[in-house]
């Protein structure tokens, strides 16, 4: 046999061979056996020093041109067969993609804790500061440096819960008092909101707390005005309950205030038509507000002849509530887990 | 305060309804609460005129009227003792609903007609208890002979009460007539008061007749004697009024004065002149030991700071509060003195909260009354007493008035309008608007003088006068800005900032956020407190020192807590009875005593977990959760707020003894957490074997907490290698990893334990703990000889600290 026909008969060979490699493993055990250190086209190129003379060059040639056949052969049959093996294994990863997920274990933020937070970002961008301040007052910061003696029967206005000591101390029964200690302790001009934890002696029900969270602002320069007041509310209304909420001031009384207001968004519900949750009136209360007392201004050592001011105070459940639907005040102490996990979700 | 419509409507006709009205006031800042419609129900009740009363034929007890109405005329049958041939009486006809008059609670009925021991009954001759009118039950009710037979009832009676609240501030808006020129100044009407002719033309009595010792206290006492009185009942109309008001009726006399508080707003008091010893009043301090038994017949100690009206022997009235038994107005009262006066209002307060003792009189007279209302008011009721009790006269007149107070005059400029407002308001609309409500408004360049009347005591500064005027011309006119001018850069709070990134951690380890109150009861501190009544958790503060309410809305928990533990572990339990497991937290503050005025008010987080690990599902991972899930979270949180913690073994009364460990920054305890007893997680009704709690204080970590600095990302490939430490049983693995991250040094960036084996191929009594380190250099890749230093360096810290021996 010729060496042209040795060598054509193992292309034939190997070809076939090939052609019945059913996976990636003969595929490469083909390899091994033609073109493998070992194998046969390896081993004729080897021996074709041994041959005559004469039928070296061809022999080197043709069994040269033979090996890059074969290897490109093999690569092709490799990647179909990989491709192929590929397919099958995610066939056989196949899962039911309608069964549960492998859920993460998440908690949720209290919603005061949520609505205290969104107050804070959207006062933030207004350019008010978020302070804090004792919970445990003096009647001196709860009530008589807002305006209100203790011979005065606005006094009574605030259920107080006291606490034993020597002097007058209380639990604070609004977010007021921090006006004064912000007061003291700068300068004109002031501009901040006091979010926190607020005591009544009040029996409770679905729409009365004992404990509840206000969140007091105040703002003090010259040339603030009521306008400004009323701006920055819509504002708020409009940050928490659409682009479209309007304010609406009622003349009302507070004694750190002159003058005083209370203040409602009409219902984003009805757009102030009149429905269920605005009980036919078109507005929800939100809070009461008004211009700084002069009174207040001077017990701090502010000229009120050369500053004003404005202040407000904002219940934070009765916000909640009325975001996120809640009918009964005492849902929010009562942290039955069936309540707070529906606001696992941002509100 | 209850305003009768038809009352209200005497003194001013604003051609609005009751409703447009109450809005108007309402926005003007008098608040209607409520608006009770009088008579909405009454259909098919009719004015009706009794023609006829006979005995009934059947029964001793009732009788048959025959009531004629317009074209009905009916056959009722009634056993109500006062009824009478003549009469006006509100008729029902069948099918009008009407409330049960024998029913406790107001229960509505249809009438139908009925046949009543063998005679017809058409209809129904009302009490007023059945119109819903009051609880008068006895008979029915007998309307003035005026009355036009046959109008529906409600054209008659009906009316609309709106109901005020009157804000503290108020004084002069706290009467009908009040309200009235309110009304009259929101709605441009004039105003019409009601007659009250003046009294100085009567004879002045004797000249003791009034002698105030205390004119600080009583500026202003007026003493009208009327006699030939007769006490009887009021006229049905002034009866209906003062019920509609909210006020029961008790005799003509007692009625006038309580008609004309309501109208006027004056408190007024009659006496029997002929009970006072000498026939005179003495207004001056109680002395010490007088007592005095007041009209609700309760024996009330009077101390020498308090205002009485005394006769010329004992005190006969506690001023401005109420009068005294003995010389009450009775049926056999024939001559009164009646009283109308001005109080200091603080001392009116003050006695009325030692007395415990608040009335219709002091609560006005608590605001601050005008003391020129005192002759209007007396001649107002004078008057009234005179009409209804034909055959009385004034006998004598006294008007003491030693502290006399005039109208002052408050100046500011016009500016101030707009410099509080932020929008200019036309000068005719102010000074109208200030006119209405009864000021003198004077404006001269830009100055605006305002003459105050005196019942306006609320009115004294530019700020009052630019609500007065701003509320009548509607806060509706305001423009929408915002503030402009300079502000400081918004910073946020360290410590809120920190709260809410332990939060988003806590969240994100699966806690669920409470909210919890501050108080707390004996109960839940005892298991928080040792042998020496050391109480609390994290912070541990002497018993006795405890921040103490002293009047809790609940008395079994007068305590501010100084933990957040026990109220966690009360809402565990109580989330426990419908969940397998609980994971909990709470953000709030610990009420510490300090020795100073206010208390250290410390932020902690607390936390309790308890139940199984996780709910039931396909990955769920069965077992109740312990000690070192809640190590974890802590862990978690420690991390997040930049600080290394070491935990320590300790111990606490309400910890299980072998689960407890203090958390130590440096030599700060910042946490304490562990296992609760199983006996005091009994106590608080936890059933669970575990309840995992952990107290961390936000204050002391912030300043602990260091901020991330020189980050560098390593730019070689990090080497890994395991050691497997053989220790005795009793050495703690912080010791171990201390020891070993000592020999590793600077070179090991990652220490994690990641088997604990006890077992035959280590002697007994000891342990291997197999940590894996990471060894990474900034500058170099690690070269296998580097390491092996390295691990020879563990072995021998390893051997020195804590006798261990390396496994592999």
């Amino acid at each position: 046999m010729s060496v042209q026909e040795q060598l054509d008969e193992l292309r034939d060979r190997a070809q076939g061979e090939l052609d019945d490699a059913a996976d990636l493993a003969a595929a490469l055990a083909w390899e091994k056996a033609h073109l493998g250190p070992k194998g046969d086209v390896t081993l004729f190129l080897r021996g074709v020093g041994s041959l005559p003379t004469e039928d070296r060059p061809l022999a080197g040639r043709a069994g040269n041109a033979l090996k890059i056949v074969l290897a490109d052969l093999f690569e092709q049959r490799r990647a179909t067969l990989a491709a192929h093996d590929l397919e099958q294994r995610l066939a056989a990863d196949a899962i039911d993609v309608t069964l549960p997920g492998r859920p993460p274990s998440l908690g949720a933020e209290h919603p005061v804790s949520q609505m205290i937070d969104e107050l804070s970002d959207i006062f933030a961008l207004l350019g008010f500061q978020t302070v804090f301040g004792p919970e445990v007052e003096t009647a001196r910061y709860n009530f008589d440096l807002l305006n209100i003696p203790a011979d005065h029967p606005a006094r009574d206005v605030w259920d107080t819960i006291h606490v034993e000591s020597p002097g007058e101390l209380v639990l604070r029964t609004h977010t007021s008092p921090m006006q004064a200690r912000v007061m003291e302790t700068t300068q004109p001009p002031v501009r901040v909101v006091v979010p926190g934890r607020v005591y009544r002696y009040e029996a409770q029900d679905a729409s009365h707390e004992w404990m509840f969270h206000q969140l007091e602002g105040l703002a003090v320069d010259r040339h603030i005005t009521m306008a400004d007041l009323k701006g920055t509310l819509t504002e708020l209304a409009r940050q928490l309950f659409g682009p479209s909420r309007r304010i609406r001031f009622r003349c009302d009384f507070f004694p750190f205030v002159e003058p005083g207001v209370d203040f409602a968004v009409d219902c984003a519900l009805c757009n102030g038509k009149g429905c269920r949750v605005c009980k036919g009136t078109g507005w929800l209360e939100m809070g009461g507000a008004g211009m700084v007392h002069p009174r207040v201004l001077e017990g701090v050592g502010y000229d009120p002849a050369r500053y004003s001011g404005f202040a407000f105070g904002l219940g934070i459940e009765r916000l909640a509530m009325m975001r996120s639907g809640v009918d009964d005040v005492r849902a929010f102490a009562g942290n039955d887990l069936r309540f707070l996990r529906q606001f696992a979700r941002a509100a | 305060m209850r305003v009768p419509f038809r009352w209200l409507s005497e003194f001013v006709d604003t051609g609005l309804t009751p409703r447009e009205l109450a809005h108007r006031l309402t926005m003007a800042g008098l608040e209607a609460e409520k608006i009770e419609e009088i008579g909405a129900g009454w259909d098919k009740v009719f004015v009706g005129h009794v023609d006829r009363v006979e005995r009934h034929p059947g029964a001793d007890r009732l009788v048959l009227a025959t009531v004629r109405a317009g074209e009905h005329c009916l056959t009722v049958v009634t056993g109500a003792p006062n009824i009478a041939a003549g009469q006006k009486v509100a008729l029902a006809l069948a099918g009008a609903r009407l409330f049960d008059g024998h029913s406790e609670t107001p229960t509505l009925k249809t009438l139908k007609p009925g046949t009543i021991r063998g005679v017809r009954s058409e209809g129904m001759v009302c009490s007023e208890k059945e119109l819903g009118l009051s609880d008068e039950h006895e008979g029915i009710m007998v309307l003035e002979a005026e009355a036009p037979g046959g109008v529906p009832l409600a054209d008659w009676l009906g009316d609309t009460v709106i109901e005020f609240e009157i804000t503290p501030n108020l004084v002069h808006a706290f009467s009908i007539l009040g309200i009235a020129r309110e009304a009259a100044a929101l709605t441009d009407q004039p105003l019409h008061p009601p007659d009250a002719p003046n009294l100085t033309a009567a004879p002045a009595g004797p000249a003791n007749l009034v002698e105030i010792e205390a004119p600080d206290l009583c500026p202003r006492y007026s003493a009208t004697v009327i006699d030939g009185i007769t006490v009887g009942p009021s006229p049905e109309w002034m009866r209906r009024r003062l019920e509609l008001a909210g006020v029961r009726s008790i005799n003509n006399v007692v009625d006038v004065t309580n008609y004309v508080m309501l109208e006027w707003g004056q408190p007024l008091h009659a006496f029997d002149i002929d009970n006072l010893a000498e026939g005179r009043i003495v207004v001056r301090r109680a002395r010490p030991g007088e007592t005095i038994q007041s009209l609700d017949h309760q024996q009330r100690q009077l101390t020498p700071d308090m205002l009485v009206i005394a006769d010329a022997e004992r005190p006969v009235a506690i001023a401005g509060l109420m009068g005294g038994v003995a010389s009450e107005v009775t049926d056999e009262t024939t001559t009164i003195l009646l009283e109308a006066a001005n109080f200091d209002m603080k001392s009116v307060r003050a006695t009325g909260r030692a007395l415990k003792l608040r009335t219709d009189a002091s609560v006005r007279f608590e605001r601050g009354l005008d003391r020129n209302l005192v002759p209007d008011a007396a001649g107002r009721a004078t008057r009234l007493l005179l009409d209804i009790c034909p055959g009385s006269q004034v006998v004598a007149v006294k008007d003491v008035y030693p502290r006399l107070l005039l109208p002052h005059d408050l100046t500011m400029s016009f500016a101030e309008f707009e410099r509080l407002l932020g929008m200019r308001l036309s000068e005719s609309d102010v000074l109208g608007a200030l006119a209405r409500l009864g000021f003198a408004p004077h404006l001269a360049d830009d100055i605006l003088t305002v003459t105050v009347p005196t019942w306006r005591p609320d009115v004294t500064l530019p700020a009052d006068v630019v609500e007065e005027a701003a509320r009548v011309i509607g806060y509706d006119m305001l423009p929408a800005t915002l503030p402009s001018g300079e502000t400081a850069p918004v910073r946020r709070d360290p410590l809120h900032l920190l709260a809410q990134g332990v939060r988003r951690t806590l969240v994100g380890c699966g806690a669920f956020e409470t909210v919890n109150y501050v108080a707390v009861g004996e109960a839940q501190v005892r298991p928080f407190t040792d042998a020496a009544n050391q109480q609390g958790f994290l912070h541990r503060i002497d018993g006795a020192a405890a921040i103490r309410l002293r009047n809790p809305l609940h008395g079994d928990r007068p305590l501010l807590r100084t933990t957040l533990i026990p109220s966690l572990l009360e809402i565990a339990a109580s989330n426990l009875k419908h969940e397998t497991g609980v994971r909990l937290f709470e953000i709030a503050r610990a009420y510490l005593p300090s020795g100073d005025v206010l208390p250290d008010e410390r932020m902690v987080v607390g936390i309790v977990i308890a139940g199984q690990r996780e709910p039931v599902g396909r990955f769920a991972e069965p077992g109740a959760l312990d000690f070192f899930d809640l190590k974890g979270t802590v862990e978690a949180v420690l991390t997040r707020a930049g600080v290394e913690p070491r935990f320590v073994p300790t111990t606490h009364p309400a910890l299980h003894p072998g689960r407890a460990a203090v958390v130590l920054v440096g030599d700060s305890e910042v946490a304490l957490l562990g296992e609760l007893r199983p006996d005091v997680a009994a106590a608080f009704g936890i059933e669970a074997d575990r309840v995992p709690v952990a107290e961390i204080d936000l204050d002391t970590l912030l300043e602990l907490a260091e901020p991330v600095s020189g980050v560098r990302v390593a730019r070689f490939l990090p080497a890994e290698q395991d050691f497997a430490i053989v220790v005795a049983e009793e050495i703690p693995a912080s010791d171990v990893e201390t020891a070993l991250r000592a020999g590793a040094g600077p070179l090991a960036s990652g220490v994690a334990l990641f088997d604990i084996y006890r077992g035959p191929q280590i002697p007994q009594g000891r342990k291997s703990l197999a940590y894996r380190v990471t060894f990474t250099a900034p500058d170099r890749a690690l070269t296998d000889a580097e390491l092996e230093r390295v691990r020879d360096r563990i072995a021998k810290v390893l051997k020195q600290r804590v006798g261990g021996e390396l496994r592999i």
